[in-house]
């Protein structure tokens, strides 16, 4: 049957057909998964690093700005094939959801079994909720434009709330040394790290100083702007991959 | 055929089997592979020792020394603007509880001076037991790693007697092996359900075969029907909301959070010890004897203490070539890289109160090779750097002079 049906003439498969098609379904969403859970992981790894890695690098303004700006990417390009050729509004949650299972999986062996880090210090952040409303926006929108001004705004805006439940806490003071560090600085001067002296994390630097202390919401709303460019972006390098030059007949 | 491939298969696993059967365990850190002239003039260590080697788990062990930073600092070296005193192990297999500089409680980094001296202490606390080899080290901001000396660190007992507790200002008592880690995972769960939700939802139903076909034929509106938009609506509604109500109840319940620290403490030197001023060390001509493996130095001393002194050391890239009459002066780890008749004098006489001499110094040891230092002359900078001990003969009082040159390769 051509690619291009018509409306007339289409009839749903059934029996032994719709029995493939579904096997077919289970196996591309098993390879899909781990293609995901490797290729996002690594990705995420070689850009964001050390801000998701360590509980001492999640500071109020370098990390709301590039984590959600390098989470965007593989999210844009999963939609743009999921809802352009199956109108499936679920890239977004299954790239990030793909992401945390590959993170934890590394946390948990690589960090605490094979390297002795307690978990706690590299607890990752979660985007999770910024990829539903980023998957429901796409669907109830239908448009790239809103998706991307909108989505990818409350993508990045999200971010920082999300998980200041989950790190709050580790910004409790503690009195060290004569002077005042945070649970996650502490975290970072007991836990020897061979590779992580303490200047090379990237800790509120720039100019960014003229609203004062607030310098998360400043951060948010600069990954807010950025991550709508980034969206656009990635969603045609998603469509641009998603080629159905090869399919002649299903 | 089938014969040859056998046997070559037989003999790959043999030698694969040799292979495994010689493996060793991992007994240094690199630090021989850094270029000599960055291990021989950046940080310069002396008297480094630790109090004991051999602890349990839990137990407090402390590492403390002294370090010239040189003033010769390689050009091509970025100047030690940012620099952290780190120490080098297989993970947080101790962790470090104290660490001083100076005599000064120091957190984060700090800005070394060239010409300067320092001195240290680490406290360190056993966590998993096991055979450490260990070196305090150096992070130098764009410059990389300089090793200490390092040494073999026995760690017993169980990992489950250690404890790591520290108390926040606001008098909270946390355990740092588990803060915040069960609140971290219900959160993670708690959205992850949430997603897992979402997706089922989607993947209960014929995916992408079908629904590919149905958009090819235009059938666009029947792919979402009227309850996939009333869950979208809520999810977009209630989304945000549920995470900025949950956010104001984490503030609310930390209402005295602080942003992550990262100043650069500011410590001054000691006043000097190095080139203190009693005795001036120039170097005239520093060659390096490929052959013999000795390094002579022509150097004039001028003696302007009130009494006799001889030369008693020459310390570089944490390598201690001693003269043997003045071994029992030596202050370091006797176990660490130390030469004890490297140091010979053409003229072993004492220097005497306002005499100035010109004499040469011969440094000899497989250490130059060993610890791959004679691989300076291979180096776009080949200038060496050390510190020289001397000593007071009749009060034993030790002065310390750093010296430098460029150094000429005799290879036959």
């Amino acid at each position: 049957m051509s690619a291009n049906i018509s409306n007339r003439s289409f009839r749903p498969y059934t029996g032994e057909k719709a029995r493939i098609t579904r096997a077919y379904d289970y196996l591309i969403l098993v390879l899909a998964l781990f293609l995901f859970i490797g290729s996002f992981h690594l990705h995420f790894a070689l850009t964001v690093g050390d801000w998701d890695f360590w509980v001492d690098w999640k500071d109020r303004q370098w990390w709301p700005l590039v984590t959600p700006l390098m989470g965007i990417t593989f999210p844009a390009a999963v939609q743009a094939v999921m809802w352009e050729k199956f109108r499936l509004p679920l890239g977004a949650t299954l790239c990030v959801a793909a992401l945390l299972i590959g993170t934890w999986v590394t946390r948990i062996f690589a960090y605490h079994y094979w390297n002795f880090f307690p978990i706690n210090m590299v607890l990752p952040a979660t985007m999770l909720p910024g990829a539903l409303v980023l998957d429901v926006i796409l669907m109830l929108s239908n448009r790239l434009t809103v998706t991307a001004i909108f989505g990818g705004a409350a993508f990045a805006l999200l971010f920082y709330p999300s998980n200041w439940p989950i790190f709050a806490m580790f910004h409790m003071p503690v009195e060290y040394g004569n002077g005042q560090l945070t649970v996650a600085d502490l975290f970072g001067f007991e836990y020897i790290r061979t590779g992580m002296p303490e200047y090379l994390r990237i800790i509120e630097r720039g100019t960014l100083r003229t609203y004062g202390q607030y310098a998360a919401p400043l951060a948010a709303f600069c990954s807010a702007l950025l991550c709508v460019l980034m969206y656009t972006l990635w969603w045609f390098i998603g469509k641009w991959f998603a080629t159905v030059r090869y399919l002649n007949k299903i | 055929m089938k014969q040859l491939l056998i046997k070559c298969a037989v003999s790959l696993g043999f030698m694969l089997s040799l292979y495994t059967l010689n493996i060793q365990t991992v007994m240094a850190h690199g630090e021989k592979a850094l270029e000599p002239f960055i291990r021989m003039r950046t940080i310069q260590w002396y008297d480094v020792q630790w109090d004991k080697q051999k602890f349990n788990v839990n137990d407090e062990v402390s590492v403390s020394g002294k370090f010239h930073v040189a003033e010769d600092w390689p050009v091509s070296v970025p100047k030690p603007e940012a620099s952290f005193l780190n120490i080098s192990t297989p993970g947080p297999v101790l962790i470090r509880t104290e660490r001083y500089l100076n005599g000064k409680p120091w957190m984060n980094s700090v800005a070394l001076q060239p010409g300067g001296d320092y001195n240290f202490k680490i406290v360190l606390k056993g966590r998993l037991p096991g055979r450490y080899h260990i070196h305090p080290f150096f992070n130098l901001k764009d410059a990389g790693q300089v090793m200490g000396p390092g040494v073999w660190l026995d760690i017993t007992g169980s990992p489950s007697d250690f404890s790591n507790q520290a108390k926040t200002i606001n008098g909270e008592l946390v355990d740092m092996e588990t803060f915040g880690l069960g609140n971290g995972i219900f959160w993670h769960s708690f959205w992850g359900l949430l997603a897992t939700a979402w997706l089922l939802w989607w993947l209960r139903r014929p995916l992408f075969i079908p629904r590919y076909r149905m958009l090819q034929a235009g059938l666009e509106d029947e792919l979402i029907t009227s309850n996939d938009r009333l869950i979208a609506k809520g999810i977009l509604i209630g989304v945000p909301v549920l995470v900025l109500a949950i956010n104001a109840m984490t503030i609310s319940r930390y209402p005295n959070t602080i942003p992550l620290q990262a100043s650069l403490d500011q410590i001054l030197p000691l006043s000097a010890q190095v080139n203190a001023g009693v005795v001036d060390v120039e170097t005239l001509k520093a060659e390096y004897r490929i052959p013999e493996r000795s390094m002579t130095f022509t150097v004039k001393v001028n003696n302007r203490s009130e009494n006799p002194l001889q030369i008693g050391e020459f310390a570089t890239a944490n390598v201690h070539f001693l003269n043997k009459d003045l071994r029992a002066a030596y202050q370091g780890d006797p176990n660490s890289l130390t030469a004890p008749e490297g140091l010979s004098l053409d003229n072993a006489a004492p220097i005497q109160p306002g005499e100035q001499r010109t004499m040469t110094i011969t440094a000899s040891d497989a250490f130059w090779e060993t610890e791959k230092l004679d691989g300076l002359i291979r180096d776009a900078d080949s200038r060496i750097g050390g510190l020289l001990f001397l000593y007071d003969s009749v009060t034993a009082e030790r002065y310390i002079s750093s010296i430098t040159a460029a150094v000429i390769p005799k290879f036959n």
